[in-house]
């Protein structure tokens, strides 16, 4: 492109896409650099600061004294400022860079307009500055995913709606023949999230509605930003890393068409299975789990498609990095989505409602698939947009190997305890005090994972700064860019 | 008030439900549903094309890798 196109151009439904020439995967790559790296940073940041936040709630759960005599630090604050710094802080602003970095990619054309992206991060981050602010402060909404308060969210929404706007140029002046089912799920997103936000928002903060139909928008929302938001850029990332990674087509290309619209026409419904047992009509409790078994059809076609596309491959674990990280989430997409479409049951429900078996399993799907995903598309973009290898191989075993062991320990540990918890909460002869003892175990075991996950974001962000700061050695492409040893193929379908 | 709130969310609702419709419309018409083995493969291109991995740890990319 000859100069940078002005936003009025377009915006204009009379500018051709014509103009737009097909770009070099280099040169797109590189002309993401600004705003990835200024999302990239910025995750990171919101990781350490809810990684602490999250240790500091882990350890009050079973040494209530620990931090007791800051109002700041009190349990319902900072296990708050922890799930809004890692969903809105870390999750969100590493979504955006994934995102952009792969629009851009398989739109085949360079970024336009990076300034919006620019606007948009700062926005973002300054609302959720403001936000975990207002938390801590003690000015959560207390309404669970929207707990910051008014004076942070609408730039939330401003910041969001420009990231969409920017999708929707980068999509219309594509120059890729074809539509990748990655950027089907991402541009979905990017739509689904803005709609969620400003309804939940409107109905239960600006204008709240009546009574249970409060709980209804909340629970509609908060399980829809997991579905709608965070599922769909995971799952562009899979669908894009997998094949990329082994130069192998995925599995059945079928397949992931019919898991994109099948996600899209039954998540949103799943997420009143929050509400079994509560004061709703129980017709829309009846729809949620139905919706929430249905979901079992895009779990299990994306669950084919990965699987199979790995089948053969497997040695490829051993010399990709982003390829560990991205099967491991992979892997574990499939199993928490199975495991909470059983959770939404109403035999299963009553039991581990209420329980730490819920907290296992959102970090099973946030973290153990999300989480892990995007970590393993930052170690596949960052040296294609820094011109430079990582710098140590060590730290990237070290943090896949305390995160991925982090993650098992802590959602295996919290779902046994939570269960049993559960069991005994609806026995009547079991003394309440006795059932809070018999949480203990777990939760310190909880601790100690988190501690080990510590250790692995640590070695991530060292890692990551290392990396930015090493000038970039004369005449060294990174091995990536390489032309590759023939026989080292993977076998293609 | 709150019946506004209410009917603008439908109108919202309707709006997506009619834009998602609308997409699956448009993909069939383009031929984005056709011919999907092409689709998987549009990923890859001659300088990264299929049967070539793209991904290793530092410094221990295979010999013979140039």
């Amino acid at each position: 492109m000859a100069s940078a196109p002005s936003l009025a151009a377009s915006l204009s439904p009379a500018t051709s896409s014509e103009t737009v020439t097909r770009a070099e995967l280099s040169e797109i790559d590189a002309s993401t650099k600004a705003p990835a790296m200024f999302f990239l940073c910025s995750a990171i940041l919101w990781l350490l600061a809810g990684t602490a936040f999250a240790i500091i709630a882990s350890f009050k759960l079973h040494n209530p004294s620990f931090l007791g005599d800051s109002e700041w630090l009190t349990f319902g604050r900072v296990r708050t400022a922890h799930l809004n710094a890692v969903v809105y802080g870390w999750s969100v602003n590493a979504s955006f860079a994934v995102a952009l970095w792969l629009m851009a990619r398989l739109a085949r054309s360079v970024v336009r307009h990076s300034g919006l992206l620019m606007l948009a991060g700062a926005l973002w981050n300054i609302g959720v500055t403001i936000g975990l602010y207002g938390i801590l402060a003690g000015d959560s909404t207390s309404v669970e995913w929207l707990e910051m308060p008014t004076y942070a969210t609408p730039m939330l929404f401003v910041a969001y709606a420009l990231v969409g706007a920017w999708a929707v140029i980068t999509f219309r002046f594509g120059k890729s023949e074809h539509i990748y089912v990655s950027q089907w799920y991402i541009l979905a997103a990017l739509f689904w999230f803005p709609w969620l936000y400003s309804v939940a928002q409107i109905m239960i903060i600006f204008a709240p509605a009546r009574g249970t139909v409060q709980a209804l928008v909340n629970w509609w929302f908060a399980h829809n930003v997991l579905g709608l938001w965070f599922t769909p850029i995971g799952l562009a990332a899979v669908y894009y890393f997998i094949p990329k990674v082994l130069g192998k087509p995925i599995h059945s290309y079928y397949l992931s068409v019919l898991g994109f619209w099948s996600l899209a026409i039954f998540y949103n419904w799943a997420g009143v299975h929050h509400l079994i047992g509560g004061p709703v009509p129980a017709w829309v409790i009846t729809a949620g789990i139905a919706a929430s078994f249905m979901m079992v059809v895009p779990v299990v076609v994306t669950a084919i498609n990965h699987h199979l596309t790995m089948i053969g491959s497997f040695q490829a674990l051993k010399f990709s990095p982003t390829l560990r990280f991205i099967v491991f989430g992979a892997v574990n997409y499939t199993l928490a989505s199975l495991l909470g479409s059983l959770m939404a049951d109403r035999g299963v429900s009553e039991v581990v409602h209420f329980t730490h078996a819920t907290v296992g399993h959102s970090h099973h799907g946030l973290y153990g698939f999300f989480t892990m995903v995007m970590f393993g598309s930052i170690y596949y973009i960052l040296p294609r947009i820094l011109h430079r290898e990582w710098p140590s191989a060590k730290l990237i075993s070290l943090h896949f190997w305390t995160t991925a062991i982090g993650v098992i320990v802590m959602v295996v540990a919290l779902s046994v305890v939570g269960t049993k918890q559960g069991l005994d909460m609806n026995n009547a002869n079991v003394a309440f005090i006795d059932i809070v003892k018999g949480t203990l175990d777990g939760l310190r075991l909880r601790s100690y994972s988190g501690i080990l996950m510590t250790i692995g974001h640590i070695a991530f962000a060292i890692n990551f700064v290392w990396m930015v700061f090493t000038p970039r050695a004369e005449n060294s492409a990174p091995t990536l860019f390489r032309n590759p040893d023939p026989d080292l193929e993977v076998t293609a379908r | 008030m709150e019946w506004f709130f209410y009917g603008l969310a439908f109108l919202v609702a309707v709006a997506i439900t009619g834009s998602a419709v609308y997409a699956l419309y448009w993909a069939s018409s383009k031929g984005q549903l056709r011919d999907l083995e092409k689709g998987a493969a549009s990923i890859f291109d001659e300088k990264e094309p299929i049967g070539t991995p793209t991904d290793f740890f530092p410094g221990k990319t295979p010999k013979g890798h140039r």
